[in-house]
């Protein structure tokens, strides 16, 4: 497992595995245009098995529509979108829902129902997918998750009252019930405050540890990207411009990407070697 | 030009919608137990204020009965007026009105909200169908609840011209109720059931409808809910001539 960590301002990212393992996830040629916006324009990579791959990029340059293609919400215009070989894009809805079972998603928000208490919540894909379950079987899983993110004894409370880091937490225990081999986050941190961003973003160093399963996190947060992300992709005005290890997209010499990441990062030398460091705080 | 083109495309895409929810309850079938509490929830939420506007609209229907047979020498036909009216055509529309105000309104914002908070997205990706797990419930519940709201609108219609009847104008009840009895016969209240049902099913698959397509935003779920409630009552209004037309219209 590559653990990137942070000391004394530095920001250690792992060497780069030889190869990495095989993809999970293929986007091939994926296109899409909203009337005359092209937000994904021909973009191909491969999202590595048991691998944290962040998607990166500024807002309004398709990360969530690229995410939303990946869980089969959206059709793309043109190319494909293959989970454990399941064309996302095509496959017929019995094949679609197989595959999704296998997925576990954290929205924006959290996408929670706010009639339901917390447990409900997170219950909620046990409740449709595994009926033969028992009350108290139930109901010991929902609250093992819920101690796995940090919220232990909070089953019967009310979901209008958690605050908005609560709220992904939470969201993150649901996306997790049904054990599935791919996560995906969408702007775990947006409207966090620096404190709560950076627990969510130890949330998800931990999970990585604790589950080992395949991590997509869509993100403009870049030091948070660099703390939890095996692999970098980074999507400008719907293309492609970096796919790779994180060690080596840092240091890579694209400079739309370099003028992204220095805005919150001290780059090593495009091409050079080193570690990335956090600006002084001034 | 534009707006006919606009007018069938919404047509269009609401057939396809009603298309995508028949395939998505015969796949998934309906979450029963979730059909209870809508019914529940339709039927409490509409009652009151459907009571006090079928009582209402038994007044007037009394007081203008009587008034227009008064000079041709039949006041005392007014309790025919009154359940001719209220049975055939005004207790239906009337009851329908009001849970499309309500329980309608209700359904289209609620789902709107879920639309704009990514719920119904977080429940596809859960491989849990929306439409499935979302209209059919209120659906089976609305056509539940619909016919008895009816009937209960009905006699409350009646009843409250009755009281003004006797009480106002001064025709004797056994006589109001026994013209009442005449002008109606079993088949007007079966028809009336068939009117409820269609009703529900309009009301709840357009409310639906709009929920579901709602525009990002709180304008788009007000902008959803509006559509809702005016395009229901205008389909409901207009398919109401069109019922009476095939139920009655053979007596010409």
């Amino acid at each position: 497992m590559l653990q990137n960590t942070i000391s004394d301002g530095v920001l250690h990212v792992a060497d780069p595995e030889p190869a990495p393992p095989p993809p999970l996830i293929r986007l091939r040629g994926l296109t899409k245009s909203f009337g005359p916006n092209t937000v994904l324009n021909n973009v191909s990579f491969d999202i590595p098995e048991g691998r944290t791959t962040a998607i990166i990029g500024p807002s309004g340059t398709g990360k969530s529509v690229m995410l939303k293609h990946i869980v089969g919400l959206i059709r793309p215009d043109a190319g494909e979108v293959l989970c454990f070989g399941t064309d996302m894009a095509r496959a017929p809805e019995p094949a679609l829902y197989a595959a999704r079972r296998r997925m576990g998603m954290l929205f924006q928000d959290g996408a929670l129902f706010d009639s339901f208490t917390v447990g409900e919540n997170v219950a909620f894909p046990l409740v449709h997918h595994a009926p033969q379950m028992s009350e108290d079987e139930r109901r010991a899983k929902v609250n093992e998750k819920l101690a796995l993110v940090g919220l232990p004894g909070t089953y019967e409370r009310a979901t209008a009252s958690l605050s908005g880091g609560q709220r992904k937490r939470v969201g993150l225990a649901r996306a997790i019930i049904m054990e599935p081999e791919i996560v995906l986050f969408d702007e775990p941190n947006s409207g966090l405050d620096p404190i709560t961003s950076d627990a969510i973003d130890q949330l998800i160093c931990d999970m990585k540890q604790a589950l080992g399963v395949t991590f997509v996190v869509i993100t403009h947060d870049i030091v948070g990207t660099v703390r939890v992300a095996d692999y970098i992709a980074m999507l400008y005005r719907g293309d492609l411009i970096a796919w790779g290890p994180t060690a080596e997209v840092l240091r890579a010499e694209h400079p739309v990407l370099r003028a992204f990441l220095q805005r919150n990062l001290i780059l090593p030398p495009a091409g050079g070697s080193g570690d990335a460091r956090l600006p002084a705080v001034q | 030009m534009a707006a006919a083109a606009a007018f069938f495309g919404r047509v269009g895409a609401y057939a396809y919608f009603v298309g995508d929810f028949v395939v998505a309850v015969r796949r998934h079938g309906v979450p029963w137990r979730l059909v209870l509490q809508e019914a529940y929830s339709i039927g409490v939420r509409s009652l009151p204020i459907l009571l006090i506007i079928a009582g209402f609209v038994g007044t007037n229907l009394a007081l203008q009965g009587y008034f227009a047979f008064k000079p041709l020498g039949g006041s005392r036909l007014v309790g025919m007026f009154v359940s001719l009216a209220g049975v055939r055509e005004l207790a239906p529309i009337i009851a329908a009105a009001m849970v499309a105000a309500k329980a309608g309104t209700e359904m289209a914002s609620q789902i709107g909200v879920m639309r704009i908070r990514e719920q119904i997205d977080a429940l596809e990706v859960m491989a849990v169908n929306p439409m499935a797990w979302i209209i059919a419930p209120r659906l089976v519940g609305i056509m539940l609840v619909l016919p008895a709201l009816t009937v209960i609108s009905t006699f409350m219609m009646v009843g409250a011209g009755l009281l003004v009847s006797v009480v106002q104008l001064g025709v004797p009840g056994e006589i109001f109720l026994e013209l009442a009895s005449q002008g109606i016969s079993a088949p007007d209240f079966l028809y009336g059931q068939v009117k409820a049902l269609i009703f529900g099913l309009i009301i709840c698959t357009v409310s639906c409808y709009f929920g579901f397509t709602c525009e990002r935003g709180p304008e788009g779920v007000g902008k959803a809910t509006n559509q809702a409630v005016v395009t229901s009552a205008v389909i409901c209004v207009v398919l109401n001539y069109f019922l009476s037309e095939v139920f009655y219209g053979g007596a010409h």
